[in-house]
């Protein structure tokens, strides 16, 4: 698949460099983004295609039974398809020259580092730096060090510890109380940022090693004032993409109010939907739409661009205030993807309100729900710190930093219930 | 590059130092706790005089009231452990004749857990912290794959077992938070089924020759302990009851108490009795083994 994929991309944007009419050009266009999106539409969406209309169809008495796929879902394929398509699409439009060294080209789709998680690299980005004689960079390499252990931490630390808790409250949400029901969504948010983004630290900081730089995947997205801000702050390699090669073309924020707003659903469905074919990420999408309609309305999507700094006044409550609201609106919208179901979310979501009952609870891993809480109050604290630079371990005593992380990582990592990387199934 | 692999050795470097001083700080904690666990309290225990030693799974732990022998006079306790295996129970066994114990006789639960010759991972973590100390847990797990790990790294068997012994566990044994563990002379009863019970199925177990069964008689033998082997009860509802009797084809020498306690009031699951249960079953056993000491 990936061999097809890369020759399918290599093969097509010659072409398309070397049609003479524009007709030509678009053909080949096509044709390259139908096949690439075909694989993907087979190998990850057939089977929910194929099983949700099977359903409307018993909906209406006829009951059928729909010939399933039983395929292995190629790992990577939406991290590849999706980097071929910028590829592709940006020949198209002649903002960039066509590869013609196989070599560079397949490296710049197979780039071990983000291959299987991203994050999206753009040929724009990623290919002059690898035909580009490197120099071996120290301090570049140190600093991927650096990243490569806060990675760690993320990932071994917050998101294996977080999962073990969330799984806990999200397999047995019917006899959570409230108080488990608030906490288990905390921890998934801390578990999904602390994986995805511990994923990308790696993959960065393994890259600056060979001297590369791979485009920033995360900024800190818990700390946004609003979801607008949230949305330019999570997988950012994704957002982008879509922005440029999606929600531009269809017309972005130009045009009518009724435009901007179709355009928004599109993006924010059709994101939920590249995480997996369910209906629970379709659904995550969604109330992210929602949740990003009233700022697009308003005109405020674009309010908070600025970085801002906290002190004793009005203005720093309204911030923390903000960023709490944010934050409790992200969690809310991430029981969605958790969920086995919608119909699961919506009881979780029902129960949490609902129950009323705030007190600590035994789980049957034999742990109460409260205990990581100190823990993750401290990840919070050393984000916070650290949220105008990549991670927190540069700067004044890094062997200091670097210590406590690593003493983090043997002492409060989980490697006994090792779980792999959530973005690996997508 | 010079530079930066001096680097890289200076962060392996300190890693190994990070990893010994916390398994200086860990294994210290774990050596001065003795009310977590029955591992931690048989460790930290020496020169005991027993009349009766109960050792086991949860079908120990849940089944044998030591209450009912102490007031016969009997001096007894309860070592079941949940989830532990014959291979654990043997391991116990040999630690208590370390430390000295004098055992008169061990009743040793032999059922289900003879249907393999499998260890339990959540027990056997429970004796990692003193591996380096006890040559006799050393050479027990010395044939296991991961034994030079376990042993040479600093650390990696806190690592490794991070679930059981790791931080959380290490922090309650720092701050001395009690478990009921050693309540009731280490019986843990259980409360009354509730709702229809489900039976147990048995139909792929089948009972097999079983090296630490062998090992625990050996040593019986060897120590002057009188080894009563039985086998506890199970709901009448289990499927595959004719397990029991292949055991006796392989050890005849098992007592058979399947049978012991039959009334579904007395289970809290189908392979767990309740409390009433567990002391309708250990009369049972003390009449059948035992005469009263001290009159009532």
């Amino acid at each position: 698949m990936l061999v097809f994929s890369t020759l399918l991309d290599y093969v097509s944007a010659m072409r398309i460099e070397q049609s003479k009419t524009q007709s030509e050009r678009k053909l080949w266009l096509w044709l390259c983004v139908l096949i690439n999106v075909g694989f993907l539409g087979i190998f990850k969406y057939y089977n929910f295609f194929a099983e949700s209309f099977a359903e409307l169809l018993n909906g209406f008495g006829l009951h059928t039974s729909p010939l399933l796929l039983d395929i292995i879902l190629p790992v990577g394929i939406s991290f590849y398809t999706f980097h071929g398509l910028s590829y592709i699409i940006d020949i198209y439009y002649g903002r960039i020259k066509s590869e013609k060294n196989f070599v560079d080209y397949s490296l710049f789709v197979c780039y071990f580092p983000l291959l299987v998680a991203g994050p999206i690299e753009r040929a724009t980005h990623l290919l002059p730096q690898l035909k580009r004689r490197r120099k071996f960079d120290f301090n570049k390499a140190k600093e991927g060090v650096y990243q490569i252990v806060w990675g760690l931490v993320k990932k071994v630390v917050i998101a294996d510890s977080c999962a073990i808790y969330a799984n806990a409250v999200f397999d047995h949400y019917h006899s959570m109380n409230s108080l488990s029901l608030l906490l288990g969504a905390v921890y998934f948010a801390f578990q999904i940022y602390g994986d995805f983004s511990g994923y990308s630290d790696i993959a960065l900081g393994t890259s600056k090693l060979f001297g590369i730089d791979l485009l920033k995947n995360f900024n800190y997205p818990y700390f946004s004032r609003d979801i607008a801000e949230f949305w330019r702050k999570w997988h950012i390699s994704l957002t982008t993409w879509f922005r440029d090669y999606l929600y531009i073309p269809l017309g972005g924020s130009k045009g009518s109010k009724w435009l901007k707003v179709r355009n928004t659903f599109i993006i924010f469905l059709v994101s939920g939907f590249w995480h997996g074919a369910s209906w629970t990420f379709i659904a995550w999408g969604f109330i992210n739409a929602l949740y990003f309609l009233p700022l697009l309305l308003l005109n405020r999507n674009r309010k908070n661009l600025d970085d801002f700094t906290l002190g004793f006044n009005f203005e720093s409550i309204r911030i923390v205030f903000n960023i709490l609201i944010t934050f409790g609106l992200t969690c809310l919208a991430w029981i969605f993807f958790r969920a086995k179901t919608i119909t699961d979310a919506f009881q979780y979501i029902k129960r949490l309100f609902e129950n009323g009952i705030f007190s600590e609870q035994y789980f049957n891993i034999e742990r109460y729900n409260y205990e990581l809480i100190p823990l993750v109050l401290v990840f919070i604290v050393a984000e916070w710190n650290s949220r105008n630079q990549i991670e927190p371990i540069s700067g004044k005593f890094s062997w200091l930093k670097l210590s406590l992380c690593l003493a983090a990582i043997v002492a409060l990592g989980v490697f006994s219930d090792y779980k792999e990387f959530i973005y690996f199934q997508f | 590059m010079k530079q930066f692999l001096y680097f890289i050795l200076k962060i392996v470097a300190l890693l190994l130092l990070t990893m010994g001083l916390l398994d200086v700080l860990y294994t210290t904690v774990y050596l001065q706790s003795n009310s977590r666990t029955k591992i931690d309290y048989l460790y930290n225990s020496k020169d005991q005089n027993y009349d009766v030693v109960f050792l086991g799974s949860s079908r120990v732990n849940n089944h044998f009231v030591p209450k009912i022998f102490n007031e016969q006079g009997y001096k007894t306790f309860n070592f079941g452990i949940t989830r532990s295996r014959l291979e654990e129970s043997a391991l116990m066994l040999k630690l208590m004749v370390e430390r000295n114990y004098k055992i008169k006789n061990l009743i040793l639960q032999v059922d289900l857990n003879i249907n393999t010759n499998d260890h339990s991972e959540a027990i056997r973590s429970l004796f990692m912290p003193y591996l380096h100390r006890s040559q006799i847990i050393r050479d027990h797990y010395k044939t296991i794959p991961e034994y030079n790990e376990l042993l040479y790294i600093p650390f990696y068997r806190y690592l490794h077992y991070d679930a059981r012994v790791g931080f959380r566990e290490m922090y309650a044994s720092l701050v001395h938070k009690r478990t009921n563990a050693l309540d009731n002379e280490g019986f843990y009863p259980l409360t009354s089924h509730a709702g229809k019970m489900v039976p147990a199925d048995l139909s792929k177990y089948y009972p097999k020759r079983n090296v630490a069964y062998e090992e625990i008689k050996a040593i019986c033998k060897a120590n002057n302990i009188n080894l009563i082997a039985m086998t506890t009860p199970m709901c009448m509802s289990t499927i595959n009851r004719e397990y029991f009797n292949h055991i006796k084809s392989v050890y005849p020498e098992i007592h058979s108490f399947e049978n012991a306690v039959t009334d579904d009031k007395y289970f809290a699951t189908c392979g767990h009795m309740n409390k009433a249960g567990a002391i309708a079953f250990t009369k049972v056993v003390f009449n059948a083994f035992f005469k009263p000491k001290t009159q009532p």
